[in-house]
């Protein structure tokens, strides 16, 4: 076998072994619990690819459905990976996602008579600053006084969360008094979608508009080649790499990790700014608050995870969270299974690339001190709340 | 702005501090599991699902067997349970211990409603209540100091638990030797290995403790402060006790100082309806409050020096 | 005694397996009761590792382990402090901000009635031992404000408190300055005459020659010869522990310096800790010629090069390259200009481990037109092209150039960040501590390639804690004190008169400020 193939498929691995063991403990709660595992599996099936549905489910439409929760991940994963690099966790995303939904909504709603060549990259560009200002917050405290991201992130992500809500419920958004939502953005803001949307079109049986699937899928794409493209083809890339694994040996470099942190936030910001912008405008077309308890940004931390920060990792991981997300719903209601067993195997799967279990145990670990004194890890390695790594000492800038 | 002037006002009501000090102490109970964990040098994250499962099971547990005391202790059991897992994957494991405490979280956050799903067959949560609750109790003759005597002395009984685990804890590690192993697993576990303490047993013994104590007070807050349990209840006190340890550098009192301020927080924002402000921005309030905390006045405090490194034996 | 018990410690046939090697490799190693005995070996040799098996801190695969006749099975460092065991390691055991009391009772601390700390009862059980042997300390300090040579003396206490007989020391002299050495050498004697017994892990022959009743050789996991000290010397016991002739200087034809191409004047700097670390260092370095820098780690010679790299800010002073000032350049902007520097710290400042040698073939210039466009974009293909050719020029050994750093050997590792500099041209090449941890082929090969730079006109700063390599490699020495030049002499200077200006005595020769 070539040798990259071989590398393939060790690199594989892991994230499959973790999928499964996550299945596995899943599939043992419901048994424990008295719910029935292959009815909970069968509904996640069908909801999220359409496969062996036998409630009626109309396949084309669930795998619509799965693509449009994919778009937002991809992008979001994308921004939770990109810090990961450089040693920084971005459990921003939401709150950043949440930001660029509320720009892009608001230049959409002000701007709405604008056309589309004017407007539409406007409400994108305007989603990608709020999203970059958000995040950059956190970068920025933590590279003056060495506020952990962690924290700050998780604050702005509740900060952003009631933003919304005091924007869209008796706020300057709002629709009319009492409907909790927002005003539509114009129609020049709307990014179009895959399929005619036109209902007297019959596509897969069933009425063409019904079909979410939208163009934002390409912005996704392309921003997940212009990560892969930053990280590792670009002077900039290499120095988020390199801070990430030794800020020592960055500094040494003159790399200024001060200034890599913030900007790493920036750009991160602005990848899930244009998620939420991405979502307003190719979906929902306006603000709700729906969007209150949206976790697209918390799923995008074990879509970053699962895919092992690489570009393709992401897009397969989103793939699999997508699914995961459409088939809960389905779930829910064929099987009588609370969806939130989702976020279980969520959970389940977080603990097993963390612990890398399949590795340890091939490794001879967890018992006994007969330890290997190498560690080979595949993430960078994480600063701990407020150690020295996170507050780079006095330095040359 | 009658806003500004409303807020001035609550100050001065007793009222408002007595608000203050149980919400702190829903924070603090936390934040001291959070010191200890962290003394020991596991970074913990995980408060949030430790507290959530606590609340959880403290409904579930009063629901059945109808007694708040038998379930307080499963909620702590049930803590400490959370805390296991997070243990077994950060020490065992050697697994990065911030995304261990994330996963628990989301594990806690969907577990919880999964469960209740299963157990009470309800998809709209937040009906479950237990009649039985943890009970107030005034400390008599003391409770009639004016102001102070409202606020301090009339609380519920978790309060004066938690006050009396504050002093024990700071007593426990600074003054006795099983507190200076714990430092100094936390700051040098090489050095601790070599001397011949156990360090994995201690830093287990830790994490296992926070997970005691965020249980607790997970059924203060379902069962004392409440009467139900509802998804994601407990908001990211969690996480803002993780502000408060920072704060406090690391150290008990440090800690209990920063709850009262994000308490003080909490309770504004809880007596909304009497002042004028939008009851959506002073739910940042609490937010807020953490990040100028974190902004301003943390500077350089230093944590363990080997928090959050995982122990391998025989390494340099 | 019977003979079995005169040997204090008995290690038979111990193997132990790392992945991908084989640190101990069926190892016999014996030591009687009452003697100094020295393990000696390179770095990687497998000193440490048996040691560590010894105090318990690691499991052997096989073997067994006799401690005064009686055959022991160790699960940890509390059996081995139990049958009296006691190590003082190379990286220090203690907690800085601990005192110095609470370093020494870790694990044993006396507790009074209400099983609190009794520090009262620490500090009077400390005094006991401290007059007993003769250390004095104070166990009320905090460690981190204690000098290097006070906190080792914590570490023997700390062993003899819990009852050692046996005391395994690795590297310790590494960090004393010559008088604490000495000082160290005299209290080991004294233990010795109470009737300890110590082993002592060392690459320093000189002084193994001087405290060691017998020598132990290891080699790449083997034990390759027993010697008794007073029979042996320095020649033999380095063709053991290499395996053929070593050069233990180097071959060089005398200097050609030219024009003065750096001029540090009167630089002050501080430390990590906002302590004054340089206090006004001058000197001049010319075109084709090592200036060496000896002295004890610790007075300044990190600062220096970390400012003279750009790493490090100045307080005061000026740095001259030709006629430009590049006081405030940063360490890119020192690289462009043409200043390459080997830091001291391999592992940590000099490569990222976890990159390929190609990636790290570029660190510190991947902004360089050489390597990206207009800043942004890497040129992949020029890139592995360098690395392939560094790699080739100084005989890295490795199958790849995509090989990650960490699975090199400390000395193909260190081969990288020397062609990595070297290979940049440079009109200044800074090199500190630049074979630190390096086995024997690998000096050899780097100390020539120094040597070449300067005969190729490259201005070479040397700066070394080993005394050795600074007086067979320099042109010129200057020996630093704190945080001054004290003095700059001539190569062939004897060894004697730069330990005293290395300690602050002496009187300066030229140049000093």
């Amino acid at each position: 076998m070539p040798a990259s193939v071989r590398r393939l498929t060790a690199g594989l691995g892991m994230p499959v072994g973790s999928v499964l063991f996550a299945f596995f403990i899943g599939a043992l709660i419901c048994a424990v619990t008295g719910a029935n595992p292959i009815a909970a599996y069968a509904g996640l099936i069908c909801g999220g690819l359409g496969i062996g549905c036998t409630q009626g489910e109309n396949p084309a439409l669930q795998i619509s459905n799965t693509i449009v929760f994919f778009i937002p991940l991809v992008t979001t994963g994308v921004a939770v990976a990109l810090p990961f690099r450089a040693g920084l966790f971005n459990i921003g995303a939401e709150g950043q996602l949440l930001a660029g939904s509320v720009a892009c909504c608001a230049i959409g709603i002000k701007f709405a008579d604008l056309p589309a060549p004017i407007l539409l990259p406007m409400v994108l560009v305007g989603g990608m600053a709020a999203g970059a200002l958000w995040a950059g917050i956190a970068g920025v405290l933590k590279a003056t006084v060495g506020a952990h991201e962690v924290v700050t992130t998780i604050m702005l992500n509740y900060v952003a969360q009631w933003l919304v809500r005091f924007l869209i419920v008796g706020g300057p958004l709002e629709l009319a008094p009492g409907t909790s939502k927002s005003h539509p953005i114009g129609a020049g803001a709307q990014l179009p979608t895959l399929l005619p949307a036109d209902n007297s079109v019959i596509i897969f049986g069933l009425p063409a508009s019904v079909f979410r699937v939208h163009t934002g899928l390409f912005i996704a794409l392309v921003a997940a080649a212009v990560f892969a493209f930053l990280l590792w083809r670009t002077a900039f890339g290499y120095e988020i790499r390199a801070v990430g694994q030794s800020q020592k040996a960055a500094r040494y470099a003159g790399v200024s990790v001060r200034r890599t942190i913030v900007l790493t936030m920036l750009i991160a910001g602005a990848f899930s700014g244009l998620a939420g912008a991405v979502q307003i405008a190719g979906v929902d077309h306006n603000l709700t608050d729906k969007f209150f308890n949206d976790t697209t940004g918390f799923d995008a931390i074990a879509v970053a995870l699962l895919g092992l920060g690489s570009a393709v990792g992401i897009v397969l991981a989103a793939l699999l969270f997508g699914a995961l997300h459409t088939g809960g719903a389905i779930m829910q209601s064929d099987a009588g299974i609370s969806s939130n067993l989702v976020l279980v195997l969520q959970a389940l799967i977080l603990f097993s690339i963390a612990a890398n279990f399949v590795g340890a145990i091939r490794r001879g670990l967890p018992f006994g001190r007969r330890a290997s004194p190498e560690l080979p890890t595949e993430l960078p390695p994480a600063a701990g709340l407020m150690t020295e790594a996170a507050v780079p000492p006095p330095e040359k800038t | 702005m009658s806003g500004v002037g409303d807020i001035v006002h609550l100050l001065f009501t007793a009222n408002l501090w007595q608000a203050t000090l149980a919400a702190a102490v829903l924070l603090l109970l936390p934040a001291l599991g959070g010191v200890i964990s962290e003394r020991s040098g596991v970074v913990n994250i995980a408060m949030e699902g430790m507290m959530l499962t606590g609340a959880f099971f403290a409904v579930v547990a009063d629901l059945a067997w109808h007694n708040p005391w038998l379930a307080t202790l499963v909620a702590i059991v049930a803590g400490g349970l959370m805390a296991t897992i997070h243990a077994v994957v950060s020490i065992q494991f050697r697994a990065d211990q911030i995304v261990s405490g994330i996963a628990i979280n989301i594990f806690a956050a969907g577990l919880t409603v999964f469960l209740v799903n299963r157990i009470y067959g309800l998809q709209d949560v937040g009906h479950v209540g237990p009649n039985e609750l943890l009970p107030y109790v005034d400390i008599p003759a003391l409770d009639q100091i004016p102001f102070f005597g409202q606020v301090v002395f009339d609380q519920n009984i978790v309060v004066y638990i938690a006050l009396i685990l504050l002093v024990a804890t700071h007593i426990v590690l600074f003054r006795t030797r099983l507190g200076l192993r714990i430092r100094a697993v936390g700051e040098h576990p090489q050095a601790a290995d070599t001397a011949g303490l156990n360090v994995y047993v201690i830093r287990y013994s830790a994490v296992i403790a926070s997970g005691l104590l965020s249980g607790l007070s997970g059924a203060f807050l379902a069962i004392g402060i409440s009467n139900t349990f509802v998804p994601n209840m407990t908001d990211g006190r969690g996480y803002i006790a993780l502000a408060a340890m920072i704060f406090g550098k690391w150290t008990p009192f440090g800690a209990f100082i920063a709850c009262l301020i994000f308490g003080l927080g909490q309770a504004v924002y809880d007596n909304n309806s009497i002042i004028h402000v939008s009851p959506y921005l002073l739910s940042m309030l609490p937010y807020v409050l953490t990040l100028i905390v974190l902004a301003g006045l943390v500077g350089r405090a230093t944590p363990p020096a080997a928090d959050g490194l995982p122990y391998v034996p025989g390494s340099e | 005694m019977t003979d079995a018990e005169r040997l204090a410690v008995d290690m038979r046939g111990i193997v132990k397996q790392f992945p991908g090697v084989l640190a101990n490799n069926h190892v016999d190693f014996s030591v009687r009761t009452g003697e100094i005995h020295a393990l000696v070996g390179e770095n990687g040799a497998g000193k440490s590792t048996l040691m560590n098996i010894l105090y318990g801190l690691i499991h052997p695969d096989e073997g067994e382990i006799l401690i005064h006749g009686k055959p022991t099975h160790l699960t940890g460092p509390r059996d081995a402090i139990a049958l009296g065991i006691g190590m003082v390691h190379q990286h220090f055991m203690l907690i800085p901000v601990f005192s110095v009391g609470e370093n020494i009772m870790l694990g044993r601390e006396p507790v009074d009635g209400l099983r609190l700390y009794d520090r009262a009862t620490a500090r009077k059980l400390i005094n006991d031992l401290t007059k007993k042997y003769g250390l004095s300390l104070d166990p009320d300090t905090r460690m981190a404000d204690l000098p290097v040579g006070l906190q080792q003396r914590a570490e023997i206490v700390k062993v003899l408190y819990r009852g050692a007989e046996i005391l395994i020391l690795d590297e310790p002299t590494g960090v004393l300055t010559p008088q604490e050495t000495k000082e160290l050498f005299v209290v080991l004697r004294d233990l010795v005459k109470g009737g300890k017994t110590i082993i002592f892990i060392s690459h320093k022959l000189k002084e193994v020659l001087e405290i060691s009743d017998r020598i132990t050789v290891m080699r790449r996991g083997k034990v390759v010869g027993h010697l008794i000290t007073r029979d042996t010397n320095e020649e033999e016991i380095a063709t053991m522990m290499v395996g053929r002739e070593v050069l233990l200087r180097v071959d060089k034809k005398p200097a050609r310096p030219g024009a003065v191409v750096m001029r540090v004047e009167n630089v002050t700097a501080s430390s990590d800790r906002g302590v004054p670390a340089l206090k006004g260092v001058s000197f001049e370095l010319r075109q084709g010629e090592i200036l060496g820098i000896a002295g004890v780690e610790g007075n300044g010679q990190s600062e220096l090069m970390e400012v003279l790299a750009g790493t490090r800010k100045t307080t005061g002073g000026h740095v001259l390259l030709g006629d430009r000032d590049i006081t405030t350049y940063d360490a890119r902007t020192e690289r462009d200009a043409g200043v390459a520097f080997i830091p001291e710290d391999r592992r940590g400042t000099g490569l990222v481990l976890s990159f390929s040698i190609a990636e790290n073939s570029i660190l510190g210039r991947e902004r360089s037109s050489r390597f990206s466009w207009h800043e942004l974009v890497l040129k992949l293909v020029a890139i592995r092209e360098w690395a392939r050719r560094l790699v080739k020029e100084f005989d890295v050994r490795t199958p790849s150039i995509d090989v990650a750093a960490r699975n090199l050997s400390g000395g193909n590792q260190q081969k990288v960040i020397v062609a990595r500099e070297m290979g940049s041209k440079p009109k200044v090449l800074l090199a500190a501590q630049p074979t630190r941890g390096v086995d024997i082929g690998a000096i050899e090969f780097i100390h020539r390639r120094i040597v070449q730079e300067r005969d190729e006109g490259t201005a070479v700063l040397l700066v070394s804690a080993e005394l050795d390599e600074v007086r067979s490699l320099s042109d010129r020495i200057a020996v630093m004190y704190e945080g001054r030049i004290v003095s700059i002499e001539g190569p062939d200077t004897p060894e004697e008169r730069l330990g005293l200006l290395m300690t602050g005595g002496g009187k300066a020769r030229e140049g000093a400020a």
